[in-house]
């Protein structure tokens, strides 16, 4: 396919800025005098609003880079969507990083890298590109897992996901060469090209490479039975990456997921439908059932953010243009909501160094706008309307249940009715519960901000779910022609 | 007669509470006096526009009004159906009656509330809640698509845990709040699934076009069934009916007016109003509509039962609502859909009477136990009368409104089913019995002296109870009122025509003409007078002793006292056993059966003495081993499934 290849560099220009970013964060915080480092998170999340309204100039746009990056709708979706991460994550990380971590540089500009990898996890149209953006950013998430250098768990936590993550990339890169070997080319259109007739009854490469390539992948997106890393990752890593590894690293695991078997496997969607939906249920089973346990907030919203990848396994299952969209606007939802759970939770662990559920008691007389926002946040997640999570779960079950998953479906919704039991357990420590030490918090008026924000957005897409959805739609339109 | 109402108007009704929601979160919360107001005058002026909806909807024979729907969501799908969703009103007969009923009670307690609730320190969070409440109890009666009414549902449901959990420094508050909320919203798996289901099937969520389809035979019988056992999951959860009902006796920790408003008038009919507006699809899904009766008629039999051993004169309202909602659900698996509404209609007041008068002997007491009043019949005339009214009613007393809706429940079931027929009877015996038993031990006898109060309690001193103030008195008065009168609604058929109105006219003709049968009507009237009756001995003239009965029924009695050992069966078995234990099983191996193992193998891996043992190496390991397996055995499906 590639006699003439587009080697046009602009396509390119948001990666290259966010490359230049990270080179002056990092500048930055070698050459400037201490005081200036207070700024770093503001000067990076400038950086990364700038270079997101860049990227618009992308919108309605089709093109690629030497057939390996395709620059397209889908493409400036999740450009604006891991961007916009990246700059909340940043935002949030503000004061934790100053109170608590070292080399406040690398720590922004190893997220910047990552969102680097995170895109092109999106864009890429060919397998080795994929697979190379994937480890630029596993590469930075192992780092920033274990930032918190001085801590044993963050420590632990970065080992796990660092040796279970190599574990996982063997799989995928031996997936490969199978897929390689049956298909003769590593281009999505040319995989697609050669499946096109249909293959022979049994073929056993394929098949190998497509059960190692669910397994690699599935580490990265945490699904069970390869999801063992997640709680110890959660829990150890700072705070805030604990935010970003439930927001973009998962999301760009689906991101590519949902190019590579719509624009590559949809030939042979026989062979691996059955392997999504048996993983999607597992997912969900597992996920929401063992968070009934948890008595760590980050381990808790660990499982839970499980369970939630079980709901967007079922999307890939039943793959469809209406099933796409419904992902990318459930992902949506679930990453706004997230984040601003996370928000509340950074918050609060900022100002009382407490993240057990048990010592969240009371935060609604102490800190009354962080208790009401992590209320909208974990209502939207138990998928009650009015919120995010109803309209984006309902839109995603309802596409399942046509493509012929109804129980699928079933196995969600019953799943999602589970999940309120222990979302309400948080909600009646905020609440119910008396605190343990008497006295108004005093949150600053930039984490009031960014919540209130973060819990406006939760309302809007439960409220208007139809201009998301509408984007969302222009983003997938082409991966299925 | 008016002219037609605006659409506008309507949806004013409905923005009303929304614009008293937000007014006062965002205003007025610091003025406790401007908060209550707001709300009472905002549901005032929505009551007077469901006036004029009923007047419209009367002129136009209870059909719908021919307002147009406004599209809010549409997904384009290249193949298969496009998903709509589309906001709309459908005013009907059947929503005019049900207006009716939410925006009277709703003015009426909201009235009641700036009494009751005075000096409360939350009072300005309680006028929201309840502003809240009606937003979404206003919707729910009034949308036309069934997923906008799911949302509204939904909520609901929200703004009851809300209020269930108003005191939440209360314990059993808390706890009670939670229950409710969790066991209704098993309910709606059922009624959500229902809805992906018959999209999926007819691709439509507009009620009005699910309705002609199943009446037009153009969707599958055995779709229907499941789609209508769905919705009456979703209904059982919402009306408390059997085995969901045990979160409703819980909810009376919420403060009185509430379960005036929502636990006996107007939330839990939500269920009744779903299965009523989707009756034709079970006139076609017969053993769906057969299911509804035999549990509607269970229902009403065990929670009268129950009613006749509580001492709480809340709870024994709230098993009588349990059983009256019951009652409404029996008529509908039976047909008499009209029935079902009318006793919806006049349960609504007498219900809510009773509760606020409940309310008001709380306020003298500071208690709800029966055990501790007695003799208040001469210090609270007012409460007495209008307590008294109201239970006469809802033992179906000639001519009283309770009277007529029954009889026409009786009527449908002697020409349906007998054997539910005999159930209804032995329920009407049971009311009776259990209301009068309520009166003889509250009002008549010695006064028993009510409890101390607590620190937030409401009224005065309970050494010396007195009648309630005003504000109080007024609302039971008038609610006394329709609880008498109301009945007389139906006597010309006028409820009937606009409810038979809002249905397809295959459905209409297929309705049962309504025949008084004096027969039902002596008997049923003789029966409730011997509940009465039979109160007064036990009770009242206390020749015959309640102790002697429960022991010579001690089994059953101890069946009751436990409440069927529901309660136990669902928390000790089902939450805890099946649901928290099968977590825990699965926590535990997802993370102790490696660390067991790993740490066994740990040993060979210590960095002795560095400072920074990496404890949980072997961990890792194990946790490869066991994604490898995970593989090998998604592999192995891969053979399974795929034969050479």
């Amino acid at each position: 396919m590639s006699n003439e290849l587009n080697l046009d560099y602009t396509l390119l220009t948001p990666e290259f800025c966010l490359a230049g970013l990270a080179a002056i964060v990092l500048g930055i915080d070698l050459f400037a005098p201490q005081v200036r480092k207070e700024w770093l998170p503001y000067i990076t999340a400038a950086g990364l609003i700038g270079i997101l309204g860049l990227s618009l100039g992308w919108v309605e746009k089709e093109s690629d880079f030497a057939g390996i990056i395709a620059v397209d709708n889908y493409t400036t979706f999740f450009r604006v969507f891991f961007l916009a991460t990246a700059a909340v994550v940043v935002l949030m990380s503000a004061q934790f990083v100053r109170d608590r971590l070292k080399n406040p540089g690398e720590y922004y500009a190893l997220l910047v890298v990552s969102t680097i990898g995170a895109i092109y996890m999106a864009a890429s149209r060919e397998l080795l590109t994929a697979y190379i953006s994937l480890e630029v950013l596993s590469f930075s998430l192992y780092v920033l897992v274990s930032f918190a250098r001085m801590d044993p768990r963050s420590n632990e936590g970065g080992l796990k996901y660092m040796l279970l993550g190599a574990f996982a990339s063997a799989l995928l890169l031996y997936g490969l060469s199978f897929i390689y070997g049956s298909a003769g080319s590593t281009f999505y259109s040319d995989i697609a090209a050669a499946y096109a007739g249909g293959t022979e009854s049994f073929d056993l490469a394929l098949l190998m490479g497509l059960v190692l390539l669910l397994a690699g992948l599935g580490f990265k997106v945490a699904a069970v039975p390869f999801h063992m890393w997640t709680p110890d990752a959660y829990e150890g890593a700072p705070l805030p990456i604990t935010a970003y590894l439930s927001a973009t690293s998962k999301i760009a695991g689906f991101a590519l997921l949902l190019r590579l078997f719509s624009s590559a496997f949809m030939p042979v969607i026989d062979d691996w439908q059955w392997m999504f939906a048996a993983l999607a249920a597992l997912t969900m089973v597992l996920g929401n059932l063992v968070a009934l346990q948890q008595s760590n907030i980050k381990r808790l919203l660990a499982y839970s953010s499980i369970g939630q990848v079980g709901y967007m396994l079922m999307a890939i299952a039943a793959l469809s243009s209406g099933t796409a969209s419904a992902l990318l606007l459930h992902m949506s939802g679930y990453v706004v909501t997230n984040l601003a759970a996370f928000s509340c939770i950074i918050a609060w662990y900022n100002l009382t160094d407490k993240e057990e559920i048990a010592d969240m008691r009371g935060m609604a007389e102490r800190a009354p706008l962080l208790a009401a926002a992590l209320t909208a946040a974990l209502f939207s997640l138990s998928g009650m309307p009015l919120f995010a999570g109803f309209f984006t779960k309902f839109i995603l079950f309802q596409a399942v249940a046509d493509e012929g998953f109804l129980w699928l479906a079933v196995i969600a919704v019953v799943m999602s009715f589970v999940s309120l039991y222990y979302y309400l357990m948080v909600i009646k420590e905020l609440y119910i519960s008396k605190p343990e030490e008497e006295g108004r918090l005093q949150v600053p008026l930039s984490v009031t901000g960014l919540t209130a924000a973060l819990a406006a957005g939760v309302f809007y897409v439960g409220i208007f779910p139809r201009h998301l959805f509408e984007v969302a739609q222009e983003a997938t339109n082409l991966l299925f022609v | 007669m008016l002219p037609e109402i605006p659409e506008g108007v309507v949806w004013s009704i409905l923005l009303l509470p929304i614009g008293s929601f937000i007014t006062i979160l965002m205003v007025t919360r610091p003025y406790p006096k401007l908060s209550g107001y707001m709300t009472v005058g905002t549901i005032g002026l929505a009551f007077l526009f469901a006036l004029w909806v009923l007047d419209s909807v009367i002129a136009s024979d209870g059909q719908a009004l021919p307002f147009q729907s406004h599209e809010w969501l549409t997904i384009n799908s290249p193949v298969g159906h496009d998903l709509v969703v589309n906001l709309g009103l459908r005013v009907d007969g059947l929503t005019a009656i049900m207006l009716l009923v939410v925006t009277s009670v709703s003015l009426l307690v909201q009235v009641y509330s700036q009494g009751y609730m005075a000096g409360d320190t939350g009072y300005s969070r309680y006028f929201v809640f309840m502003s809240l409440f009606t937003t979404s109890m206003l919707g729910l009666i009034m949308v036309d698509s069934i997923v906008v009414l799911f949302v509204f549902w939904e909520l609901v449901g929200l703004s009851s845990y809300l209020l269930i959990g108003f005191w939440f420094h209360k314990p059993a508050a808390a706890k009670a709040a939670m229950k409710a909320f969790i066991v209704t919203r098993l309910g709606d798996v059922g009624l959500l699934l229902a809805i992906i289901l018959i999209w999926v099937k007819t691709g439509t969520f507009d009620i009005a076009e699910i309705q002609e389809l199943a009446v037009a035979g153009l969707i599958s019988v055995n779709v229907l069934t499941v789609f209508g056992l769905g919705m009456f999951a979703g209904a059982a959860g919402k009306s408390a009916q059997f085995p969901l009902h045990v979160w409703l006796p819980d909810a009376m920790e919420g403060p009185t007016p509430v379960s005036a408003l929502i636990h006996a008038a107007t939330m839990v009919v939500a269920g009744v109003y779903l299965i009523a507006r989707m009756f034709p699809i079970y006139e076609v899904a017969d053993d769906a509509r057969m299911t509804i009766a035999a549990i509607g008629g269970t229902t009403a039999l065990i929670a009268a039962l129950l009613a006749l051993v509580v001492v709480d004169i809340k709870r024994v309202l709230a098993y009588s609502t349990i059983s009256q909602l019951g009652y409404m659900m029996l008529a509908l698996g039976l047909g008499g859909y009209v029935a079902a509404i009318f006793h919806l209609l006049t349960h609504a007041f007498f219900k809510a009477l009773l509760f606020l008068g409940s309310g008001s002997v709380n306020h003298a007491t500071n208690t709800f136990d029966m055990r501790k009043m007695g003799g208040l019949r001469k210090v609270m005339p007012w409460t007495y009368a209008t307590f008294l009214i109201a239970s006469l009613s809802l033992a179906g007393v000639f001519p009283l409104a309770g009277f007529w809706s029954k009889d026409e429940i009786l009527s449908d079931a002697w020409g349906e089913q007998q054997a539910l027929f005999w159930v209804a009877l032995g329920v009407v015996f049971l009311t009776a019995f259990y209301m009068f038993r309520a009166i003889f031990m509250t009002f008549e006898g010695e006064y028993q002296g009510g409890e101390e109060p607590e620190e937030e309690g409401h009224g005065g001193d309970p050494a010396h109870p007195h009648e309630s103030p005003w504000v109080m008195i007024v609302p039971l008065a008038v609610l006394a009122v329709p609880a008498v009168l109301i009945g007389f609604a139906n006597i010309n058929g006028g409820v009937e025509h606009i409810l038979a109105g809002a249905l397809p006219a295959e459905t209409r003709e297929g309705l049962h003409e309504f025949q008084f049968n004096w027969a039902i009507a002596l008997g049923s009237s003789a029966i409730a007078i011997a509940g009465i009756v039979g109160a007064y001995l036990f009770y009242g003239a206390k020749v015959l002793s309640s102790q002697a009965v429960s022991k010579a029924v001690r089994p059953l009695h101890i069946l009751l006292e436990r409440k069927y050992f529901l309660d136990d069966l669902y928390e000790g078995i089902f939450v805890n056993r099946l649901l928290l234990g099968g977590a825990a099983l699965l926590a535990w191996f997802d993370t102790n059966i490696v660390d067991g193992v790993a740490n066994g193998v740990a040993g060979t891996f210590r960095f002795g003495g560095s400072g920074l043992r990496l404890l949980q190496t072997g961990q890792v390991q194990v946790y490869g081993a066991m994604a490898f397996a995970g593989l090998l055995l998604a592999g192995g499906l891969v053979f399974l499934l795929n034969p050479l």
